[in-house]
C-alpha cells in the first residue's frame, strides 16, 4: 500500500521541511520555486479535472516544480473560483475553469463573487469539448433539420434533460433553444450520469451533452446524435455531421477549459506557465490523450493569454442574453 | 433518568416554560443582533447593530400589526424580511408561550419538544418565504420545503398536544459542563486547523474536550493527547492522502 | 457455457500478483475509511484516485472497486462500537448494533456484521457475473415517478423502524426533509434558507449532520453527570468475542432476506443502497415474533442490513458495468479514473474491456475474501478499544470526527455545523425524538422531491402518473400497506405502548 514507504517519505519530509522552515530564507530565486497548487472546481474524475491532470503533469516536467491538484467543489465551481480569485497573486495558486465558471456564471449567479475578466489574469486555453445534440434512439426525427422541425412543432411536449442548473449540458441546450426560439420543459438531474440514464431508458426526449460520456452510448446504439456544434466533425465520431453541415450553423458550442492565474500575477509568471502549457498542449502523449476524450486541441493562435481574455469577454456576451431570462 | 412529573406541575414551573417559550420567540432576532455586533469591528458583511435593533423591533411592535391589518384589508402590498419574521414566527410562539400559562402539562418532555421543533418548522416556513412557489404545473423552489415545512407545523403541535393530554415523562436534565466544552473543542478545531495546521490544533481540540468530563486526568490526558495528534498527523495526511495544513502558517515563509 | 470462460478469465486477471496487490490495498484502506469516522467512501475515492494514475487501469480500478466496497464492512464498526454511522447505509447498523455493544456483545455484533457482508457480497458477485446484463432492464425501468414511490416506500421504512412513538418518528422524518432542502434547488438553482452562508449553498452534508447528531450528541450525552456508572457498566459487561450457536441460527434467515433485498436494490441508480438497509431492517422487524426486541440489541437488526448494504453495494456495479452509467458518486469517480486511462465506459465495456469487467467481478470475490480474513481477527482489536477508559475515548472520537468532517470538504464551517448537529442531536435525545428517521429523511428527501418535480415535469402536472404506471403503482401500494401495519396496531395499543415507555 501506499503507507509504507509513503509513511517513511513522509516522515522524512516532515522532518526536512521544519528544518527547511527555519533555514532556508526566502531566496530570490525564478519562479517556480515551490510547489504549485492547481484548483479544479470540480470533482476528481470529471472532464475538466481530466483535462487539466493530463496537462499539469507535463506542465510540471516542464517547470521543474510538482504541480498538486485540490478539487473543490460546489456551487457550479463558483466555490472554488471564488477562492482562487481571493488567492495570493504569485503564481503559486493558480485554477483551471471552464465555460462555466469563467463566462456562464456571470448571468446566472447575480450575486457572484468575483469577475471572470476582471479577478483573473489569463494564462492559456487548453482544450476544447464539442457538444453534441443527443436524443433517445427511438426519437422520431431522423436527421438535424427534421428534429428543428420536430422540436419546433411539438415545443409543448417535448421534453430536454439537463444535468442541473449551470451545468454544460444546460447551458448549451438554452443557447440552442433561444436559437430555435423555443421553451420546452426541461428536467434536470443531478449529474450527467443520470441525465443519461434517462436519456438511454427513454424517459426524456433528447438533451445536448459533451461528447466524452456520449461516444460509446452512441456507438451502441442506444442514443443518437443529430450534430456536433462544432465548426469540423470529431475523429472519435466520423459520421455525426457539424451543425453547420446539417443546417443549423449558428449552434455553435464547446465547453472550453482553461488555466487562470489570481488578477496581479506578474506577467513574466503568466509568461513561463504559458509557454509550459503550449509546451505540454504540444506533447504527443498529451494531444494523444486528450484526443482521446474527443477534445479539440487549440491551435497555436488560441493558445496565448490574450487570444483566452478574448475568449471569455466573447463568451459571456454569448451566454449573457441566453441566460438572463432564464433566472 | 426521567424523574415523572406528571399532574405535580405547578403555576410557577408553568411561568418559567413560558417565559422560556417567549425568549425563543425571539431568539433568531436575538442571534442577529449579537452577530451584528461583529460588524462594529469589521467582521463580516451585514447590518449594525443599532439598525438590527431598530427595524427588529419596530417589525414587532408596528410593522407585524399593520401588515396584519393590510392584509385583513386585502392589501397585498409585500411585508420586509422582519415583518414576516415577526409574523411567521415570533406571533405564533408567543400566541403559545401565552396559551401555556393556562394550560396543565402533563409530559413536559413532549410539549416542550413539540414546541421547540414547531419553532424550527416556523423558522424554516419563514426562511423559505422568499421562494418562488407552484409555476403552473411545476413546482418552485419554495413549494415543497413550505409543503414540509407546514406538516412539522401540525405534526409538532400534535406532539405538543399529547404532552398536554397524555401522562409522561418530565424535562430530563441538561448538563453544561460537556456540551460546552465539546462544542469549544470543536470550535477551536474548525477555526485553528487552517491557520495553525493539524498538529496544534488537534492537541489543544483534545485537551479542551477532555476538560468536559470531571473524570479527567491532566498528565494521563496530555500524553494520550500528544500520541493521539502524532498518529492523526501521520494517518491522515500521508496514508490516506488528504491534504492539510501540518503546522502553523507562520513557520512556512 | 460462456459465463465459466468468462470468470475464468476474470479470475486469471484478478490473481495476478499485482492485481490481488492492489484489492488488498483496497480493502485494507476501504476498512479503514470506513472505520474512520467522517471520511466518507467518496472523498477517498476522490483523493487516491490521482495515485491510481500511474497504475495500470485494471489494477487501478481493482483498488477503487476494494476501497468503496472495502468501507461497507468498515463502516460497521464505528457504527457498532461508538454508536457513530460513517455511511447513510450503516445508521440503520447503529440502532441494534450500538444496543448489542452496551450489553457488551460488540464481538458478536461485529462478527455477525462481517459474515452477514461476506455471505452477501459473494452472492451479489455471482448475480453480478450471471445475471448483470438482464438486471439493467430494472435500471432503465425506473423513471421518476417510480423513484418518487420508491422513496416514499423509503420514508415509510424509517417510521417502522422507530422503537418509540410513531408521530414522533414522522415529524423527525418531515424535519430530515426539511434539512434536505437547505442549499441551491436543482431546477432553478435559487439558494433556499442559506442564508447567504457560501458553505450552505450545496447543502448540508450527510457526514456533518450524522457526526453530530450520531457521534458528537452521545459524546455530549455520555458526559451527563450520572452516565458514568452505565459506561463502566458496559466494560465490565464485555463477553464472549464471537457469535454463539444462536447467535448464528437466528441470523441465518436476516442474512439470506437481507442478500436478496440488497441485491435487488442495489441496482437502482441513487439511493437503491439506502433503502436496501433500511428495508431489511423493516422487513425484520415486521417478521419478528417479537418485534419489541429490535431497537434493544437484536441481532437480526444488525445481520439484516449489514448483509443487504453489502449486496447492494455489489450490485451497485451492474448499470456501471453494464450500461457504462455511474449509479452513485463513487461510481462516477470511477468512470473519472477510467476516462483518465482511455477507457470510456459504455453498454459495450463487457465485450470490449473484458479484462477489465470480469477481472474486477473476480476480484470483487476475492476481495470480500480479503475482508472477512481481515475483519474477524480485528473483532478482538475493537473491542478492546471499548475497555480503553471513556475519559480518553471521548476526546479521541471529538478530535477523529472533528478531522474527518473537515477532510470531506475542506471546509471548517462544516466542523461547526457538526458541532451545533450535536448539540441539535443532544436535545433530541433529550426529548425522546430518535434521530435514524431524520437521517433517513435527509438522505432521502433531496431524491424525494427531485423525482417527484422530474415527474410532474415530464406528465406536464398529472398527478395520476404516480397510479397508472404499473411498478410505481405497487411500490405505493406496499408504503401504504406498510403504514397501515404500523399505524393499526400503535392505535389500538396505545396504552400499553405508553406504559411500556414510561417504564424505561
Amino acid at each position: 500500500m501506499t503507507s509504507i514507504r509513503a509513511l517513511a517519505t513522509g516522515a522524512c519530509a516532515v522532518a526536512l521541511a521544519s528544518l527547511c522552515a527555519f533555514v532556508a530564507p526566502a531566496e530570490a530565486q525564478t519562479y517556480p520555486t515551490r510547489g504549485i497548487t492547481m484548483i479544479v472546481p470540480f470533482a476528481a474524475g470529471g472532464p475538466t479535472d481530466v483535462v487539466a491532470r493530463i496537462v499539469t503533469s507535463h506542465m510540471a516536467q516542464a517547470l521543474g516544480q510538482s504541480i498538486v491538484i485540490e478539487n473543490v467543489v460546489g456551487a457550479g465551481g463558483t466555490t472554488a473560483t471564488t477562492r482562487a480569485a481571493r488567492a495570493a497573486s504569485d503564481g503559486y495558486t493558480l485554477i483551471t475553469g471552464h465555460m462555466g465558471t469563467h463566462a456562464a456564471s456571470v448571468p446566472l449567479y447575480p450575486k457572484l463573487a468575483y469577475h471572470p475578466e476582471k479577478d483573473f489574469e489569463p494564462i492559456a486555453l487548453l482544450a476544447g469539448t464539442p457538444i453534441l445534440i443527443l436524443a433517445r434512439k427511438d426519437f422520431p426525427p431522423k436527421d438535424l433539420k427534421e428534429f428543428v422541425a420536430y422540436v419546433k412543432a411539438n415545443a409543448e411536449k417535448v421534453n430536454a434533460a439537463h444535468a442541473g442548473v449551470g451545468s454544460v449540458s444546460h447551458v448549451s441546450c438554452e443557447l440552442l433553444h433561444s436559437i430555435l426560439d423555443i421553451k420546452p420543459v426541461g428536467v434536470p438531474f443531478n449529474g450527467t450520469g443520470p441525465a443519461m440514464n434517462a436519456l438511454v431508458a427513454g424517459q426524456v426526449d433528447y438533451m445536448c451533452d459533451q461528447i466524452v460520456n456520449a461516444v460509446p452510448q452512441i456507438n451502441a446504439g442506444t442514443i443518437k446524435a443529430y450534430a456536433i456544434a462544432t465548426p469540423e466533425r470529431n475523429p472519435s465520431l466520423p459520421n455525426v455531421p457539424t451543425t453547420t453541415e446539417a443546417g443549423l450553423p449558428t449552434f455553435q458550442a464547446q465547453a472550453w477549459n482553461a488555466m487562470f492565474a489570481p488578477k496581479g500575477t506578474s506577467p513574466a509568471i503568466i509568461a513561463s506557465l504559458n509557454a509550459a502549457a503550449v509546451k505540454a498542449l504540444d506533447d504527443e502523449t498529451v494531444k494523444k490523450r486528450l484526443l482521446e476524450l474527443g477534445s479539440v486541441i487549440p491551435t497555436p493562435a488560441e493558445r496565448t493569454p490574450e487570444a483566452l481574455a478574448t475568449l471569455v469577454k466573447n463568451e459571456i456576451a454569448k451566454w449573457t442574453p441566453v441566460l438572463k431570462p432564464a433566472t | 433518568m426521567a424523574e415523572t412529573m406528571g399532574h405535580s406541575a405547578t403555576a410557577t414551573r408553568n411561568t418559567s416554560v413560558a417565559i422560556g417559550f417567549c425568549l425563543l420567540a425571539i431568539a433568531p432576532q436575538i442571534f442577529e443582533f449579537i452577530w451584528s455586533i461583529g460588524t462594529i469591528f469589521g467582521w463580516g458583511a451585514g447590518r449594525g447593530p443599532a439598525t438590527v435593533l431598530i427595524s427588529h423591533a419596530t417589525a414587532l411592535v408596528a410593522g407585524a400589526p399593520a401588515a396584519l391589518i393590510a392584509a385583513a384589508g386585502g392589501d397585498t402590498k409585500k411585508a420586509s424580511s422582519d415583518v414576516l419574521l415577526a409574523l411567521i414566527y415570533s406571533y405564533p410562539i408567543l400566541a403559545v408561550a401565552i396559551v401555556t400559562l393556562f394550560m396543565t402539562i402533563r409530559s413536559a418532555q413532549d410539549y416542550v419538544g413539540g414546541v421547540i421543533l414547531m419553532a424550527l418548522a416556523l423558522f424554516a416556513l419563514w426562511a423559505s418565504s422568499d421562494l418562488q412557489g407552484m409555476r403552473g404545473f411545476s413546482f418552485g423552489a419554495g413549494t415543497a420545503p413550505r409543503m414540509f415545512g407546514g406538516l412539522l407545523v401540525a405534526l409538532s403541535a400534535g406532539i405538543a398536544l399529547t404532552g398536554l393530554l397524555t401522562d409522561g415523562p418530565g424535562m430530563s436534565h441538561y448538563s453544561w459542563r460537556g456540551p460546552m466544552f465539546v462544542m469549544a473543542s470543536i470550535v477551536f478545531f474548525a477555526l485553528a486547523i487552517r491557520p495553525l495546521g493539524l498538529v496544534v490544533s488537534a492537541f489543544v481540540s483534545f485537551m479542551i474536550a477532555a476538560t468536559g468530563s470531571h473524570e479527567t486526568r491532566w498528565v494521563e490526558a496530555a500524553i494520550v493527547g500528544a500520541c493521539l495528534t502524532v498518529g492523526c498527523a501521520l494517518l491522515f495526511p500521508y496514508v490516506l492522502g488528504l491534504p492539510m495544513p501540518m503546522f502553523p502558517r507562520f513557520l512556512n515563509p | 457455457m460462456d459465463i465459466f470462460a468468462n470468470l475464468a478469465h476474470g479470475f486469471a486477471v484478478a490473481l495476478s500478483p499485482i492485481n490481488l496487490l492492489m484489492c488488498l490495498i483496497g480493502a485494507l484502506v476501504g476498512t479503514l475509511v470506513g472505520v474512520l469516522p467522517g471520511i466518507g467512501t467518496i472523498a477517498t475515492v476522490a483523493m487516491l484516485l490521482p495515485i491510481t494514475f500511474g497504475l495500470p487501469p485494471v489494477g487501478a480500478l481493482i483498488m477503487l472497486a476494494g476501497i468503496y466496497y472495502g468501507a461497507q464492512y468498515g463502516g460497521s464498526t464505528t457504527s457498532i462500537l461508538v454508536n457513530i454511522p460513517g455511511e447513510a447505509t450503516s445508521v440503520v447498523t447503529a440502532i441494534d448494533g450500538h444496543q448489542m455493544a452496551k450489553q457488551g456483545r460488540a464481538g458478536p455484533a461485529l462478527a455477525i456484521a462481517a459474515i452477514g457482508s461476506f455471505f452477501a457480497g459473494c452472492v451479489a458477485t455471482v448475480l453480478i457475473a450471471v445475471l448483470g446484463a438482464p438486471l439493467t432492464k430494472l435500471a432503465l425501468a425506473f423513471g421518476p415517478a417510480e423513484y418518487f414511490s420508491l422513496m416514499v416506500l423509503g420514508l415509510i421504512f424509517a417510521v417502522v423502524l422507530a422503537k418509540g412513538s410513531v408521530l414522533k418518528a414522522i415529524a423527525m422524518i418531515v424535519f430530515g426533509l426539511l434539512l434536505s432542502m437547505v442549499g441551491s434547488d436543482i431546477e432553478t438553482g435559487a439558494s433556499r434558507m442559506a442564508f447567504n452562508i457560501p458553505e450552505l449553498a450545496d447543502g448540508l452534508g450527510f457526514a456533518t449532520v450524522a457526526m453530530g447528531v450520531f457521534g458528537f450528541a452521545e459524546i455530549i450525552r455520555n458526559l451527563d453527570a450520572g452516565a458514568e456508572m452505565n459506561r463502566d457498566l458496559v466494560q465490565q459487561k464485555i463477553t464472549g468475542l464471537m457469535p454463539t450457536r444462536k447467535d448464528l441460527i437466528d441470523s441465518t434467515p436476516p442474512i439470506l432476506r437481507g442478500t436478496v433485498l440488497g441485491s435487488i436494490l442495489g441496482i437502482l441508480p441513487g439511493g437503491g443502497a439506502v433503502i436496501a438497509s433500511f428495508a431489511a431492517y423493516t422487513l425484520e422487524k415486521k417478521l419478528a415474533k417479537n418485534p419489541s426486541r429490535f431497537g434493544r440489541g437484536a441481532i437480526e437488526g444488525v445481520a439484516a442490513p449489514e448483509s443487504a448494504n453489502n449486496a447492494a453495494a455489489q450490485t451497485s456495479f451492474i448499470p456501471l458495468l453494464t450500461l457504462g452509467i455511474p449509479p452513485n458518486a463513487v461510481m462516477a469517480l470511477m468512470v473519472g479514473a477510467m476516462t483518465i486511462h482511455g477507457i470510456v465506459p459504455g453498454p459495450q465495456v463487457m465485450q470490449k474491456q473484458p479484462d477489465l469487467v470480469w477481472g474486477m467481478i473476480a476480484s470483487m470475490w476475492i476481495g470480500n475474501l480479503m475482508l472477512i480474513i481481515i475483519n474477524l481477527p480485528l473483532v478482538g482489536i475493537w473491542v478492546r478499544l471499548l475497555r480503553v477508559p471513556y475519559r480518553l475515548m471521548f476526546p479521541s472520537i471529538v478530535i477523529f470526527c472533528a478531522i474527518g468532517i473537515y477532510s470531506v470538504n475542506n471546509a471548517p464551517v462544516d466542523v461547526i455545523l457538526a458541532g451545533v448537529f450535536g448539540l441539535v442531536g443532544y436535545w433530541l435525545i433529550k426529548h425522546d425524538f430518535e434521530p435514524a428517521p431524520l437521517l433517513l429523511g435527509m438522505v432521502l428527501g433531496p431524491l424525494m422531491e427531485e423525482n417527484l418535480r422530474r415527474a410532474l415535469l415530464i406528465s406536464r402536472g398529472d398527478w395520476s402518473v404516480f397510479l397508472t404506471r404499473p411498478l410505481s403503482a405497487v411500490l405505493l401500494a406496499i408504503a401504504a400497506f406498510l403504514l397501515l401495519l404500523t399505524v393499526l396496531p400503535v392505535l389500538r395499543a396505545k396504552r400499553d405502548e405508553v406504559f411500556t415507555e414510561s417504564e424505561n
